[in-house]
């Protein structure tokens, strides 16, 4: 579901910085889980605009290593650039993995939430998993045997924070992702996130104004 | 929708999660955070309060929150830099919550990802009201939550530790050489 750029509302591109993000969601460790596939998906705030790249994706059914590490291997990429005029609401990834139950439905097994990395460079994030509760015992029992369990209507509400008070959940396993983080235009929009450019860095478009003198914009 | 937004004010931004906590001996556990800036502090965006899940652990494993922190404030001056205050509870079978600690961490004023341990404490009564506690739950509570994080009347009470919250924030900030701030 790429979202190409709108010419974004008349704001001149010198007031917005780019954040291009390439990455994987690698791996998976989730004790007693035999078949996991995750879903991801980024969701940026309101001034955040996806300028090229997907956000959402399906991973293939990935068994465990025999080995004694029982790793779930993706390696599913993950690649976006965002456009946007203010940090906040920076994007965040929300990984949902699935699995079969003994009956064989899909079931929710772990949902991890992160945002992406602030700063450029390499990153290597790990997304601890937790998975909604049934309440009652009852409820258990019942969603045990018809295979519905407790699942969230919509996983991009986990970014935003509000309303998991009346969640209860159990926390088990965690995805690994890695990110390699390209910023432009944050520190010339006079934003400090900790990463210093490189020497003889200036501002300005990479393609050159349109009398060719390459000024910075 | 992209909006513009002017540049000329000293504005700064905390991205992070309340990641878990860690090292209670209660099991469901969840977490009221709240941040407090002092006057010069003008909040633009962001929930700068909210409540956690309820996460129930494996045996020996951290409590999983995972909870989002996105706020944006401007500033007229360099004090009161905000502080996280954390109010820990533990659910029981039945539902009813009960205070498992307090605690408060100023939040980073460099700019970068952090890592920050929130130490937490609960106030002890007498070896009677301990005792009850065991049994009944119910221990002392803290009537005036601003205790958490000043420092007056913090003689009165006797607390005892209890676990750590563990919380990953970036800082970002905007125009603060323009303004002479150094940091």
């Amino acid at each position: 579901m790429a979202a190409a750029a709108a010419a974004a509302g008349g704001v001149p591109s010198q007031q917005c910085f780019l954040l291009s993000v390439t990455g994987q969601v690698e791996s998976a460790r989730l004790a007693g889980a035999d078949q996991l596939y995750c879903r991801y998906q980024l969701h940026g705030g309101p001034d955040w605009d996806i300028v090229t790249g997907l956000e959402e994706g399906i991973s293939q059914v990935s068994r465990p290593s025999q080995d004694a590490r029982q790793l779930l291997v993706w390696n599913l990429p993950v690649e976006v650039s965002y456009k946007a005029t203010n940090p906040y609401g920076w994007p965040q990834l929300i990984v949902s993995c699935y699995g079969p139950d003994l009956f064989g439905n899909d079931v929710i097994r772990g949902y991890g939430v992160s945002h992406l990395p602030t700063a450029a460079g390499a990153h290597r994030v790990t997304l601890p998993l937790f998975v909604p509760e049934s309440t009652s015992q009852l409820q258990k029992l019942v969603s045990w045997f018809t295979g519905r369990r407790p699942e969230l209507a919509d996983a991009s509400s986990l970014a935003t924070g509000d309303g998991r008070d009346v969640m209860r959940v159990r926390s088990q396993g965690y995805v690994t992702c890695s990110f390699q983080v390209v910023t432009k235009d944050l520190q010339r929009l006079g934003y400090d996130n900790g990463r210093r450019a490189p020497a003889g860095a200036a501002g300005g478009d990479l393609q050159p104004a349109g009398g060719g003198d390459g000024r910075p914009g | 929708m992209v909006r513009g937004k002017d540049s000329s004010s000293a504005e700064v931004h905390f991205i992070g999660q309340i990641v878990s906590g860690s090292g209670f001996s209660d099991s469901q556990l969840f977490c009221r955070w709240s941040i407090q800036t002092g006057g010069a502090w003008h909040h633009v965006e962001g929930l700068k309060e909210g409540q956690t899940h309820a996460d129930c652990p494996q045996l020996g494993q951290a409590a999983i929150w995972c909870h989002p922190v996105d706020v944006h404030y401007t500033i007229k001056g360099i004090t009161g830099w905000p502080k996280l205050v954390v109010q820990v509870y533990s659910l029981d079978g039945f539902g009813r919550f009960d205070i498992c600690g307090y605690g408060f961490c100023n939040l980073p004023s460099s700019p970068g990802a952090h890592s920050i341990d929130c130490v937490i404490w609960r106030p002890t009564g007498s070896l009677r009201d301990e005792f009850r506690q065991q049994f009944v739950g119910g221990g002392p509570q803290l009537r005036d939550p601003q205790l958490v994080y000043t420092s007056l009347d913090r003689y009165r009470i006797q607390t005892t530790a209890m676990g750590t919250v563990h919380v990953q924030i970036s800082v970002i900030l905007r125009n603060f050489a323009r303004y002479g701030i150094e940091y």
